[in-house]
């Protein structure tokens, strides 16, 4: 019998024997085409979807290739129609094609003539095209380009996009690695997103992705337009590309809902493209205010819907996804992949975190039994109020208080959800809190404060759950967040995942009350950082600091 | 092949060394039931139209043509026969003999010779079948007829062929029958003037079987009919081809196994028809990861198996549920429960391959009909696989091509099949590779001794391909645990128990939750069992979450306990409950105290009620919403019934209804009128058949004694429309409608006078 780490089973997914001698070999030949589902201590599960088959096969892999890894790490026969299923999938990518033709402009074209005509009768595309050329092509009206590859991809039938880009207008712009440079890791991002054309790069948060930006920014030498979720992660990349790069604080605008600057390279939020007036986006024209030659998402699984629809019209020019993770919790990866590209690079967290990039971290989730006057109350609550009632368990102060107290001395954040809750935390602790309502210039100053250890414990709403750099955090005490969401997990542990001074480990503390809904959301969490391969702990608050 | 000749077949038969009939009574065995009494009613049996008809079954297509060659040469040398037929001499004394053996053809003192049932058997158009005429008594050398050929017009050598190519008969038209060659006026006088063409009685003229091969280039056939039409094939590493039909193999197994289990918790119902719902089968096929054809197969094999049958279910409906030979079944190692599998779909009738088609009356096949078999799907199967066996290890079928070739192949070795054959070989191979006999093509190492009958061997070969069962898991902190491989069955079941499967296949993924922990102990395992078995089973330390989770379970496990009882008596005075229940007569009242003021009853409240007042206390009646309901004695009363329906729709009916009596009323009326004062005579078949027949003819009605089914006769007037296939139709007064009549129940018909209608 043939002895492989791999075991293909019936349901498409890939379980890897990590302790397997071959388990390393395997993982990078896989790691193209299967997606990494969960990667807990002993067996990685990866699975086979259409979109990571086309991914693969965006990326030059083909299905005899896919076949034969399966077939040559696989510890058992491998179930004859995923192989078929397999094939079938792949072969169906590429088999229509965007071109760019001399005379009739962006042409549909294919070998397969019986697949054109299959999606010629789908009504969803009649509107996109215009006049058949020949048996084998088709005009597409050049505004359609991205809702035609959309609606391509969601009849199973996903286009490869030769039609090129626009170079954009030329602005010089280079990396100045002086006291520094660009890891492997980062360069070969960057590369394979530019011979890519255009995609998502997936890296996970405290990787660095702010530099693949950059270093992608100084291939295509030509003004920048930079998506970003909000206002500190602006003033961040801001910050960050004014040191790394040639850019002068000049060269790069704000465009925000305080600002609205338009230099050659503009970080626009998110929130101000999708600001609606009158039913209209006002700030839309920002996309055609200057003639782009690369656009960045940062954080694509959070780009809004408005915004696919916007990048939709921008097909012509290259895009840059950057991301920690592909999971959206609206499903709609479809999108990214027909909207933005394909993934172009993908690293998984645990390697990264192997080679020294970021903290190791400790999970533990303390449980917090509720009073019975508290359960009382929680008993008899409306089902809308008791994830509040849970969470907000005056209990939890005490605890906070004695797990700050066993870390002296280390950068602490305290997150929560419920405005009272953290008032009330910040009193007990007394520590500064940041909360929606502060303003972002008090804000920038408890960040700045808290990276240079004149604060070392802070207390943060969701707020701070994107993009905001603290990287010399060390502890982050959980007490309430949104219900359960995997995507806010990656965040606030991303938040401790900066690479720390000495090798020190991170420690992430959530609290939550037993025997309640809160217990129930902290279980999809516990799952997710168990899957994502973090030792996990779970203790009474009886035991704490004990 | 023997050299003597016989006077008739009984003679050769009888002048047989047993060995050679008892491989003639093998082949064709509808001769031996009943044992026949001698050589001659053996030979006789034979020679019967049935019999030969099934042995001629069982040729393939160059014995056919072999086999047609020689009726058409009638009595003949087997050398002679060689010339004739255009195949490979060596291939066509091998096929002569065999004919010889099956007892289709005998020596004869004149030479080898068919049976005559044999060239009758053989209609024009059949399989193997060349058309040729029979050659005639006193046949033309074959140099003459070549010259004479020659110097035909070009008219008349295309209408030659075109006899040929029509049967070899034609109508002679006005052509003149005796004509010298110089005087013929027209092609078909001239064929005729050189004897190429023969003239029967009846203006009908033949094509001599002679002439036939001369035209053919001096063959039955122009084409050689020796070879079998190739197999389209490929080069495949023979390991692969194992592996992947282990791999099918196993899965079916499993497959099975799961089908079974599930069924026997929840058994799902059998149709009136006997077979499986539609929607039955297609959860069925989303729970085992399969499409429905795959599912379809996979209960029609364990039903083959013997693993499935019906049973009533406690309302007394049928339900497909596991037979008690699918608990042996389980116990056994995987190969062995293969085998059974196998074993089972190569000699079952069943066409699974029909579930989800329609059939010709538009209703759609169910899995487990009982209808859903084919007489010759068994031997279809066994043929298809044969075949495949012969491909060498290392060739396979050629994708795309390799199947249809197949199926001509198949075809060629038994031509007289019928058609839809060519689906039963597709669904041969799906069903095969499905089962894990074959796989990309080609058959599996271990299915070759199956074939040749070693069922040891063929487990033993597949044993070895099999993954190794595992007696371990990995516990993972994501609460899951992993069996890296197929479990032992004993182990697999109990961790069933505690953790929910996540994924199946060559492993399988478990997840333990709350509600499957809970699980186990609602089973009666404790805690500290379940920590035992987890660590027993897991190879890697136990994770902290898991160990948290079962004591987490265990802690709140039971804090809740539900009972039964029938009422509940509750006080603020807690001596007066405790004096009741000391009262000697209350014992009967199945009391129990739950708290110091609770006690509850076993005893339904209409009898406990009395009881208690009896004892002396004087309890009130407790409304679910905790007030007290005073009891008075209900006074009873009983519904208003109701008008179901509308006055006006109901005078509709009642005098359609009226109407409809009447007219059978007036159609006695009629019959009665009619009927002779003596009992009318009763008419032969054919007499009443004339009488009917001339009803229809003048549209007139007639009066005709029918017995019903409950063999009443009652005389009905009608009017006939048709009669066709035994079964009269017409228009019946009594009942105002078109009626079928079948004419052997009718007695007599009586003409009506036109004035009476």
């Amino acid at each position: 019998m043939h002895d492989g780490p791999l075991i293909v089973q019936s349901d498409k997914t890939l379980l890897l024997e990590v302790d397997h001698e071959l388990a390393d070999d395997c993982r990078k030949a896989i790691a193209p085409f299967a997606e990494l589902e969960r990667s807990p201590e002993h067996v990685h599960t990866y699975r086979l979807t259409p979109l990571g088959l086309w991914n693969a096969r965006a990326a030059g892999h083909d299905a005899e290739q896919v076949v034969d890894t399966l077939l040559t790490y696989s510890r058992y026969a491998v179930p004859h129609a995923l192989l078929v299923d397999v094939a079938e999938t792949m072969a169906r990518y590429g088999r229509l094609r965007l071109e760019k033709h001399p005379t009739h402009g962006l042409v549909l074209s294919s070998t397969d003539r019986p697949v054109l005509e299959e999606v010629l009768r789908a009504k969803k595309i009649a509107g996109m095209l215009g006049a058949r050329i020949d048996d084998d092509s088709v005009v597409v009206h050049g505004s359609e380009r991205g809702n035609l590859k959309q609606a391509l991809l969601k009849l199973g039938w996903p286009a490869e996009d030769f039609a090129g880009y626009v170079d954009g207008e030329a602005h010089p712009i280079a990396l100045s690695e002086v006291d520094w440079s660009l890891r492997t890791y980062q360069r070969e991002a960057a590369e394979s997103f530019w011979h890519g054309g255009s995609g998502v790069v997936v890296l996970p948060c405290g990787a660095g992705k702010t530099l693949v930006g950059a270093a992608a920014m100084a291939e295509a030498q030509a003004t920048t337009l930079i998506l970003v979720t909000n206002t500190v992660s602006a003033r961040q990349w801001k910050d960050e590309l004014v040191r790394r790069t040639s850019l002068t604080a000049d060269e790069i605008g704000e465009y925000s809902g305080a600002v609205k600057e338009i230099r050659p390279v503009t970080i626009a939020t998110y929130q101000v493209l999708t600001t609606k007036r009158k039913g209209v986006y006002p700030h839309l024209e920002l996309l055609d205010a200057r003639d782009w030659g690369l656009i960045v998402y940062d954080e694509v699984h959070l780009l809004p819907a408005p915004i696919f629809r916007m990048t939709a019209d921008l097909q012509a020019r290259r895009r840059l996804g950057l991301t920690a993770t592909l999971v959206r919790e609206d499903g709609r990866e479809g999108d990214v992949f027909s909207l933005i590209g394909p993934k172009r690079y993908d690293a998984p967290w645990k390697d990264i975190e192997s080679q020294g990039w970021i903290a190791p971290a400790d999970c533990v989730e303390v449980r917090v039994t509720l009073p019975t006057s508290e359960r009382l109350a929680y008993a008899t609550a409306e089902p809308e109020e008791r994830y509040r009632l849970a969470s907000c368990t005056h209990h939890k102060i005490s605890v906070v208080e004695s797990l700050v107290r066993s870390h002296p001395g280390q950068p602490t954040l305290v997150i929560g959800q419920y405005i009272d809750q953290l008032d009330e935390l910040a009193a007990a602790l007394d520590a500064p809190v940041i909360k929606g309502e502060t303003t972002v210039r008090e804000r920038q100053r408890l960040f700045d404060a808290f990276r240079s250890g004149e604060v070392g414990l802070l207390v943060v709403s969701k707020v701070a759950n994107f993009s905001i750099d603290l990287p010399s955090a060390e502890v982050a005490i959980q007490v309430s967040g949104s219900f359960g969401s995997r995507q806010e997990e990656a965040q606030r542990l991303g938040r401790l995942l900066r690479p720390k001074s000495e090798g020190k480990t991170a420690h992430f503390y959530t609290i939550v009350s037993r025997d309640t809904v809160d217990a129930d959301f902290a279980a999809n969490r516990q799952r997710f950082l168990a899957e994502q391969g973090y030792a996990y702990r779970i203790v009474d608050a009886e035991d704490v600091g004990a | 092949m023997s050299t003597t000749a016989y006077r008739t077949l009984a003679d050769q038969l009888r002048g047989w060394p047993d060995e050679r009939l008892s491989r003639l009574l093998h082949e064709r065995p509808d001769l031996a039931t009943p044992a026949p009494h001698d050589s001659g009613q053996l030979a006789s049996r034979a020679a019967t139209r049935s019999s030969v008809l099934r042995a001629l079954d069982q040729l393939n297509r160059f014995e056919l043509c072999v086999l047609d060659a020689l009726v058409v040469l009638g009595q003949t040398s087997v050398e002679e026969l060689v010339d004739a037929v255009a195949a490979a001499p060596e291939d066509v004394r091998t096929a002569s003999a065999r004919l010889v053996d099956l007892a289709l053809a005998w020596e004869s003192p004149q030479g080898l010779r068919a049976l005559s049932t044999v060239a009758e058997a053989l209609t024009p158009g059949s399989p193997g079948v060349s058309g040729l005429r029979p050659v005639s008594t006193d046949p033309l050398p074959a140099a003459e007829i070549e010259r004479r050929l020659d110097r035909l017009s070009p008219q008349a050598r295309q209408l030659l062929e075109h006899v040929l190519d029509s049967g070899g008969t034609a109508t002679s038209g006005n052509a003149r029958q005796t004509v010298l060659p110089e005087e013929a006026a027209n092609p078909a006088e001239e064929l005729l003037a050189h004897r190429l063409l023969v003239p029967r009685s009846g203006g009908s003229v033949v094509l001599p079987g002679e002439v036939g091969r001369a035209l053919r280039g001096g063959c039955t056939t122009t084409y050689d009919v020796g070879e079998p039409p190739a197999l389209a094939t490929s080069e495949r590493d023979p390991a692969l081809v194992d592996r992947a039909a282990a791999g099918a193999a196993f899965e079916a197994v499993r497959r099975v196994e799961l089908l079974l289990d599930q069924w026997g918790s929840h058994p799902p119902a059998a149709l009136r028809s006997g077979g499986l719902g539609v929607r039955d089968l297609r959860a069925l096929a989303t729970d085992l990861h399969v499409d429905e054809p795959a599912a379809a197969l996979l209960v029609e094999v364990a039903q083959a198996a013997g693993l499935l049958s019906t049973a009533a279910g406690p309302n007394g409906d049928p339900r497909w549920i596991p037979t008690d030979a699918f608990d042996t079944w389980t116990a056994k190692p995987t190969a062995e429960r293969w085998l059974a599998l196998v074993v089972a779909w190569l000699e079952s009738p069943r066409l699974p391959g029909l579930v989800g088609s329609r059939d010709t009356a538009g209703k759609v096949w169910n899995a487990l009909a009982p209808e859903l078999a084919g007489i010759h799907q068994a031997e279809t199967r066994g043929l298809t696989l044969h075949v495949l066996a012969e491909l060498p290890p290392g060739t396979v079928l050629a994708s795309g091509t390799g199947v249809p070739s197949l199926v001509q192949r198949v075809e060629w070795r038994r031509p007289r099949r019928p058609r839809t054959r060519a689906d039963q070989v597709v669904w041969a191979v799906d069903e095969a590779t499905a089962l894990g006999l074959a796989a990309l093509g080609g058959l599996a190492s271990y299915a070759r001794p199956l074939l040749a009958g070693d069922r040891s061997e063929a487990t033993a070969a597949l044993a070895g391909l099999l993954p190794d069962p595992v007696d371990h898991v990995l516990l993972q902190a994501d609460l899951t645990a992993v069996a890296p491989g197929p479990l032992e069955s004993q182990l697999a079941r109990r961790l069933q128990l505690v953790a929910d499967v996540e994924s199946r296949g060559g492993a399988t993924v478990y997840r333990f939750t709350p509600g499957s922990v809970r699980r186990a102990l609602d089973t009666g395992w404790t805690a500290v069992e379940v920590h035992e078995f987890v660590a027993s089973v897991s190879r890697t330390p136990v994770p902290q979450p898991l160990t948290y989770l079962v004591d987490d379970t265990a802690r709140t496990f039971g804090t809740v306990r539900v009972g039964h009882a029938e009422a509940f008596l509750r006080t603020d005075d807690e001596a007066a409950l405790t004096e009741l229940l000391h009262h000697p007569k209350a014992a009967s009242l199945g009391l129990r105290r739950l708290a110091p003021t609770v006690v509850v009853s076993d005893t339904p409240i209409d009898v406990l009620l009395p009881r208690l007042r009896d004892l002396g206390i004087a309890p009130v009646v407790e409304s679910p919403d905790g007030t007290v309901h005073v009891a008075r004695p209900d006074l009873l009363r009983a519904r208003t019934p109701k008008e179901h329906r509308g006055r006006a729709q109901r005078a509709v009916r009642e005098s359609a209804h009226a109407g409809q009596v009447v007219s059978a009323i007036r159609a006695g009326d009629r019959a009665e009128s009619t009927r002779p004062a003596a009992p009318a005579d009763r008419l032969s078949p054919s007499g009443s058949m004339a009488a009917l027949r001339e009803a229809i003819e003048t549209r007139a009605a007639v009066v005709i004694g029918y017995v019903d089914n409950q063999g009443a006769s009652t005389d009905r007037l009608v009017e006939p429309e048709s009669l066709d296939g035994g079964t009269l139709t017409a228009y019946d007064h009594r009942s105002d409608d078109i009626r079928t009549f079948a004419v052997h129940r009718i007695t007599t018909v009586r003409e009506v006078p036109r004035s009476a209608v």
